[in-house]
């Protein structure tokens, strides 16, 4: 199986997990990060944290254009700039209130999260299309390493695009072909799941050797 | 009808909400299980011997499972909320009411002994409301494919009641949901049904109000 | 354990509720240290290792030491107020720092998004000035003139008012509430939360009030208050970091932040650093 290491670019979810007007957490091997889309569908990544006290911002929710944060309802743009403070609704928040940024793609449903500033556009990935996305109780090298894959499962071609996000978690975006039927969609989904079991087995016997 | 309540139990929460989704009204009489322990006092144990709550009482009618009541008051006032009559819909139902009292075993034991310091083997509750979560997502994963975003009609069910509470605070017991991105779809279908009600532990849809106007030029 | 958990050794903390100690006794840790909290006459409270530590019951509970308190446990004259209903509340467990548990207890710009239709509601977000001292002579936090616009105050409250508090904190962990009392116009309600530091980073809160309400069934003042902690706990366990940032800069204060500003500075000011993180990272 060819694996490629994706370095400038991770993928963190699929499209169809992160409808308008939602936020969700997304894990990376960096931590964890708040990916919202906006109520006109602008994607944003911020810092899983709010400024003012610390709170995970992937608990909170997002009206318009602005992510709120469950605690205090502070507002934040795309930028991460603050946009306002409910405790005080005639300030204009300073600047300095704001949390970082992180350039953030969607290409072929799938969305993709840089550290940095890469230079490219994240792969496009063309034959397959997104199915679902799974969290693994194991280290990502018992695997492969992170990077994607090309398999098959239950006589499907299917890519997996695998990330390490820690020693003890690993998320695969599973994608299939494009010209999978629904039916097929089922079948794998289900040999995912087992995909999974046998994948945990590693790690258990690695623990165990 | 009465309903022996209690306001930190899920199982309890499920006939409340069923009751405000179909606009039941029921007579709540809250019990102190915590820190009183009235569930195992001699009145409530005559009308339940296993000492549970919620209990339903109507007229002569006692029901001390939560699954047994949805369904009372589906039947009662809606019954679209009881799901089709073809073969597999209806099993379908009836599988995830009991699929529920595993949750309420394994993530409401994980709940009990990391929240409310109740006695409990944490570490294999979790691994077992892990397989739960599992399936749940895999299931609604599965129904996504096929167009569908509840776990058993093309409509909210008594089944999607019965498992919502224990998955939505699966947190409580130290089981996070992050990992399960069609389970948080799900809730969040769940919580924009008209007439959805909230426990402690499950937060308003803050997104569903608009933001206050304010009078203030917008500064971005 | 650091220098700089001296200070909080020789606090007082809340490890049970008096009246709900089983036969066998409550095991249970204080700051990292096993302990065991035994029924009879006096209650006693034991370590690991068989030391006695020192006891006392009040308000409910039953209080212990590590070390040596140099005072009695702090007073709150209106528990002993006649007419007013003690009501104890129960233990939840909290996955955060102690520091933190209380300092949620003492923020109100929260409510309308936590404990909305509850304890506050949108458009009515604003935060008014309010007074902030600490008291040299009682060398306590207190917060004064508060006020918030409430939907639905208390369990005996049926309409929005705009509703009265005073907050103190007369040890690290422990805070008393005071808010306008529904029933009795003129006085005050009394609303504590005493927490007890399992850990760092774990702890048992154990809510207790002095309330003037003859109308609500005893359960229903139960479950308001366990309602609304249950509320705070799922913002308690998703802080980052779960320590309680003391320096500044990791987080970012307004106006409406008075009384955990001073919070946080009394604590550093005795070295009150159990669940308190120092130096930003």
């Amino acid at each position: 199986m060819p694996v490629v290491t994706l370095r400038d670019w991770i993928p963190v979810a699929l499209s169809a997990d992160l409808p308008a007007a939602t936020v969700i957490p997304a894990h990376t091997p960096s931590g964890i990060l708040a990916l919202w889309r906006s109520a006109n569908g602008e994607l944003a990544t911020l810092a899983d944290r709010c400024p003012h006290r610390g709170m995970r911002l992937s608990y909170g929710f997002v009206r318009g254009e602005a992510l709120s944060c469950i605690y205090h309802g502070w507002s934040y743009g795309q930028n991460g700039q603050c946009r306002r403070i409910p405790a005080h609704p005639d300030l204009t928040p300073p600047a300095a209130i704001k949390a970082a940024s992180y350039p953030t793609e969607e290409r072929n449903g799938v969305i993709w999260i840089a550290l940095g500033e890469p230079k490219a556009p994240p792969p496009a990935l063309e034959g397959f299309k997104p199915l679902r996305s799974i969290t693994l109780e194991v280290d990502a090298k018992l695997i492969s390493a992170t990077g994607d894959v090309r398999t098959r499962l239950a006589g499907v071609d299917v890519l997996l695009l695998i990330v390490g996000i820690s020693g003890s978690e690993t998320v695969a975006h599973l994608m299939v072909d494009a010209a999978a039927t629904e039916s097929d969609c089922v079948t794998v989904s289900r040999a995912a799941e087992g995909w999974r079991r046998e994948c945990e087995q590693l790690g258990v016997k690695e623990l165990a050797s | 009808m009465i309903l022996y309540d209690y306001i930190l139990s899920p199982d309890a929460y499920k006939v409340r909400l069923m009751a405000a989704l179909t606009g039941l009204k029921l007579e709540l009489w809250a019990v102190d299980m915590h820190p009183g322990r009235e569930h195992q006092s001699e009145p409530l144990l005559a009308l339940n011997p296993a000492g549970s709550i919620p209990i339903l009482v109507d007229g002569d009618l006692i029901l001390t499972e939560s699954a047994a009541m949805l369904v009372y008051l589906a039947k009662l006032a809606a019954p679209e909320w009881l799901g089709e009559n073809d073969a597999a819909d209806a099993a379908r139902i009836q599988q995830w009411l009991s699929f529920s009292r595993r949750l309420t075993d394994h993530l409401g034991g994980a709940r009990a002994t990391e929240m409310l310091v109740e006695p409990g083997d944490l570490p294999s509750l979790q691994r077992a409301g892990t397989v739960d979560l599992r399936e749940v997502e895999a299931a609604l994963a599965e129904r996504r494919i096929v167009g569908q975003c509840f776990l058993a009609a093309d409509r909210a069910t008594i089944a999607d009641i019965a498992c919502f509470p224990y998955v939505a605070l699966a947190p409580d017991g130290g089981l996070s949901l992050d990992p399960y991105p069609s389970i948080r779809l799900w809730m969040r279908a769940i919580r924009m049904l008209p007439g959805f009600i909230e426990m402690p532990g499950i937060h308003r849809l803050h997104e569903l109000k608009p933001e206050p106007v304010s009078d203030m030029p917008e500064t971005v | 354990m650091t220098i700089g958990h001296h200070a909080m050794i020789d606090q007082w903390y809340p490890v049970a509720l008096a009246s709900q100690l089983p036969p066998e006794g409550r095991t249970t840790q204080l700051m990292g240290t096993a302990i065991r909290v035994l029924p009879g006459d006096p209650v006693r409270v034991v370590t690991g290792d068989g030391r006695d530590l020192r006891v006392t019951l009040r308000y409910g509970h039953v209080w212990t030491s590590l070390g040596e308190p140099s005072k009695d446990l702090f007073d709150i004259p209106e528990a002993d107020q006649p007419g007013r209903r003690l009501v104890e509340v129960g233990v939840v467990r909290v996955r955060c720092s102690p520091l933190r548990a209380v300092e949620n207890f003492l923020d109100i710009a929260h409510f309308p998004f936590v404990h909305t239709d509850i304890l506050g509601a949108e458009p009515h977000t604003e935060v008014g000035k309010y007074d902030v001292e600490i008291r040299e002579k009682e060398d306590e936090v207190w917060a004064t003139k508060v006020q918030f616009y409430q939907p639905q105050a208390a369990k005996s409250a049926t309409g929005g008012i705009t509703t009265d508090y005073m907050y103190r904190v007369p040890a690290p962990t422990s805070t008393v509430l005071y808010k306008t009392c529904p029933a009795r116009p003129g006085e005050w309600d009394v609303i504590t939360l005493f927490v007890q530091p399992l850990t760092e980073e774990l702890c048992d809160v154990w809510p207790w009030m002095a309330l003037f309400d003859d109308e609500t069934a005893l359960t229903d003042l139960i479950h308001f208050q366990q309602m609304i902690f249950l509320q705070d706990r799922s913002i308690l366990e998703n802080q980052i970091p779960r320590l309680l940032p003391l320096d500044p800069g990791r987080e970012i204060p307004t106006r409406a932040d008075l009384t955990s500003v001073a919070y946080r500075r009394w604590l550093k000011r005795h070295q009150f650093t159990y669940g308190a993180q120092l130096v930003a990272q």
